[in-house]
């Protein structure tokens, strides 16, 4: 196999754990195989992020930084990605499956006419391609797939936890990519960004999180969860079901389509397990299951479970844990 | 205004697990007697055309899936929610892969031209890739706009809402797009009124063959090696206690043990 072009954004100057993922299980490839890595880094802060980068995995960087790729997060990608892949012609590309690699993926993929897998849990090198594991059918089924063409296009779940130590003595080339960006009339402009407003800590930095589901019955059952949240110091989320009904916004939802969260305690009440949920909260490192039904599939995915109503079972659980701090 | 949104009828995600088997000879779930549904990240999809209907009065809404007869279901309940029009592409969908139902439905909305706004579910709720929706627009060479949750601004120049990790972005269009939809509490399918239930049933569907639309499907670039169900997992250390109270404070006492509080 040839080399790997790896997709990454910048945040703050820096690549997101999705992205050290990437390069992490891109350098494993390309160790076992002897592919060169390429990352192409989107986003403000490429130059200096550059041997950073390097020290995760990449044998060279290509940055780009044109303030289009803000406004027309999408279509500018789309030049932005195109440009790289024809400079670097790599036999795999690697993106995140976050907003920006479900967006940029499945259409280069149909560009290049190359084999596309989603979501992918865990993806390794088996005679001479790349086999991806996969949940399926809501976590019913495992699937593992492979892209039957030369070239392949893969995008990796956050949290899959490939990311490698930096390597400071690792060396490689840093270099701004040569793009010029043309903006259409038709291409869609972000013409605002809005930050969450929430009072306590964000879902994403909790260290706890309370999070209720279609058995809290309604709104005002939220106001149990809040409480012990505040007890912990931290946030309150939500299953789908429990934003379908209107019950909290969708910006709580937590779940394959949601936040994927990864904080010390995670409490689920009223929530009875589905797979698109439970990715979500999948690396929380105690899972505590509050359900009514003892054969809820939710006790398959917790540390520990109480069996019960939570409108008894939160309160008396918000004062021992008072009663204990 | 002519919006298509893109439906599929699904293997119902909520059956559970219990309920779930593999046929390993198509390396596919065993579907025969398991209850079928209209995708729900579609149904978000039609929800949000709907709504569009609602703000300006020039909407017209067609329905378009891909798939064997079966999926006239999912088209009959989009004629129950009072789309206007439906279409059928007759195929074995279950046998393409992604870019091949893309390019068919590229190939029917050529047909159904012109239309204003492609809607689609941002993934459907059985193999949950997520690609169908961005693919088309790359086949149409459209600009697209995913994880759309609600229409800001129903007037020209159209302007919707795009989620993000933490927040959401205000999109304006600058013409014809596809948006991929994701699901929030505006967005809820509707239920259907009787009264067009029955109607519905006697609204036409418009079925356009597979090999006739597009004359070249190519192969399939991706393959299923092997379909599998999860291993069985521990269940939960549960914690006992004759009152609520008693249970409570176990839990307190086994979540600062486990270094939690
Ligand atoms: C493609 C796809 C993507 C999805 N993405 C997501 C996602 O990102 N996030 C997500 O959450 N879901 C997602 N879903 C939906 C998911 O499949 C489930 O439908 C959803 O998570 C169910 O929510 P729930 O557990 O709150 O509700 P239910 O399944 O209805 O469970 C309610 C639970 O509450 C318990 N209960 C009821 N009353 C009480 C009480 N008084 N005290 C204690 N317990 C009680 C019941 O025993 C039950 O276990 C997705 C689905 C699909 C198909």
């Amino acid at each position: 196999m040839g080399g790997i072009l790896v997709v990454l954004t910048l945040q703050g100057g820096a690549a997101t754990p999705a992205g050290l993922d990437l390069l992490g299980l891109a350098a494993e490839i390309a160790q076992v195989d002897g592919g060169e890595v390429t990352a192409l880094a989107l986003g403000e802060g490429g130059a200096g992020a550059g041997q950073g980068l390097i020290s995760r995995g990449a044998d060279a960087v290509l940055y780009c930084a044109d303030p289009a790729l803000a406004r027309h997060p999408g279509e500018a990608g789309m030049q932005v990605l195109a440009q790289a892949e024809r400079e670097v012609q790599p036999d795999l590309l690697l993106l995140a499956a976050d907003s920006v690699g479900r967006d940029l993926g499945p259409r280069i993929a149909a560009r290049l006419g190359a084999g596309l897998v989603t979501e992918a849990t865990s993806a390794a090198l088996h005679a001479g391609r790349v086999e991806v594991t996969r949940p399926v059918f809501g976590g019913k089924a495992i699937a593992r797939m492979a892209a039957t063409t030369a070239q392949a296009v893969i995008t990796l779940r956050p949290g899959a936890g490939a990311a490698r130590a930096a390597d400071p003595s690792r060396t490689g080339t840093v270099r701004e990519l040569a793009v010029q960006i043309a903006p259409a009339a038709n291409w869609p402009t972000v013409v605002r960004r809005e930050v969450e407003a929430s009072s306590g800590p964000r879902l994403e930095e909790a260290t706890a999180i309370v999070s209720g589901g279609r058995g809290v019955g309604g709104p005002e059952g939220f106001s149990l969860l809040h409480e012990l949240a505040q007890a912990l110091g931290g946030a309150v989320g939500a299953s789908r079901a429990a934003v379908d009904e209107g019950w909290v916004p969708a910006a709580l939802q937590i779940g394959q389509t949601g936040k994927a969260v990864a904080p010390d305690l995670y409490i689920a009440v009223g929530i009875s397990g589905a797979s698109q949920h439970m990715v979500g909260c999948a690396r929380a490192k105690t899972l505590v299951a509050i359900n009514r039904d003892p054969d809820a599939l939710i006790f398959d995915a917790a540390r520990l479970g109480l069996v019960g109503d939570y409108r008894e079972a939160l309160p008396a659980l918000t004062r021992a844990i008072r009663e204990l701090s | 205004m002519h919006v298509v949104v893109l439906l599929k009828q699904v293997l119902d995600p909520e059956i559970p697990a219990k309920a779930f088997d593999i046929d390993q000879g198509r390396k596919a779930p065993k579907v025969e007697r398991a209850p079928q549904v209209l995708s729900i990240f579609d149904g978000n999809a039609l929800e949000l055309a709907l709504k569009l209907r609602e703000a300006r009065a020039d909407v017209r809404i067609t329905a378009l899936t891909l798939g064997p007869q079966q999926a006239d279901e999912a088209l009959r309940k989009a004629l129950a929610l009072t789309c206007d029009e439906a279409v059928r592409v007759d195929a074995e969908e279950g046998a393409l892969d992604s870019h091949q139902k893309a390019r068919l439905l590229a190939a029917a909305l050529r047909l159904l031209e012109p239309w204003d706004l492609v809607l689609a579910g941002r993934q459907a709720a059985d193999w949950e890739a997520g690609q169908v929706g961005a693919m088309v627009a790359e086949e149409l060479a459209l600009p697209c706009v995913p994880f759309v949750s609600r229409v800001e601004q129903a007037a020209e120049p159209l302007a919707v809402r795009q989620q993000l990790e933490s927040g959401y972005a205000v999109v304006q269009l600058g013409g014809p797009a596809v948006l991929t939809v994701t699901n929030d509490e505006t967005n809820v399918l509707r239920a259907a009124k009787v009264k067009d239930v029955m109607a519905a049933g006697r609204k036409p569907l418009r079925v356009l063959q597979a090999g006739e639309i597009l004359a070249d499907l190519g192969e399939s670039a991706v393959e299923v090696l092997s379909l599998a169900l999860p291993p069985k997992p521990e269940r939960a250390e549960i914690v006992e206690g004759g009152s609520m109270e008693e249970k409570a404070s176990a839990l307190a006492r086994r979540l600062r043990e486990l270094g939690a509080i």
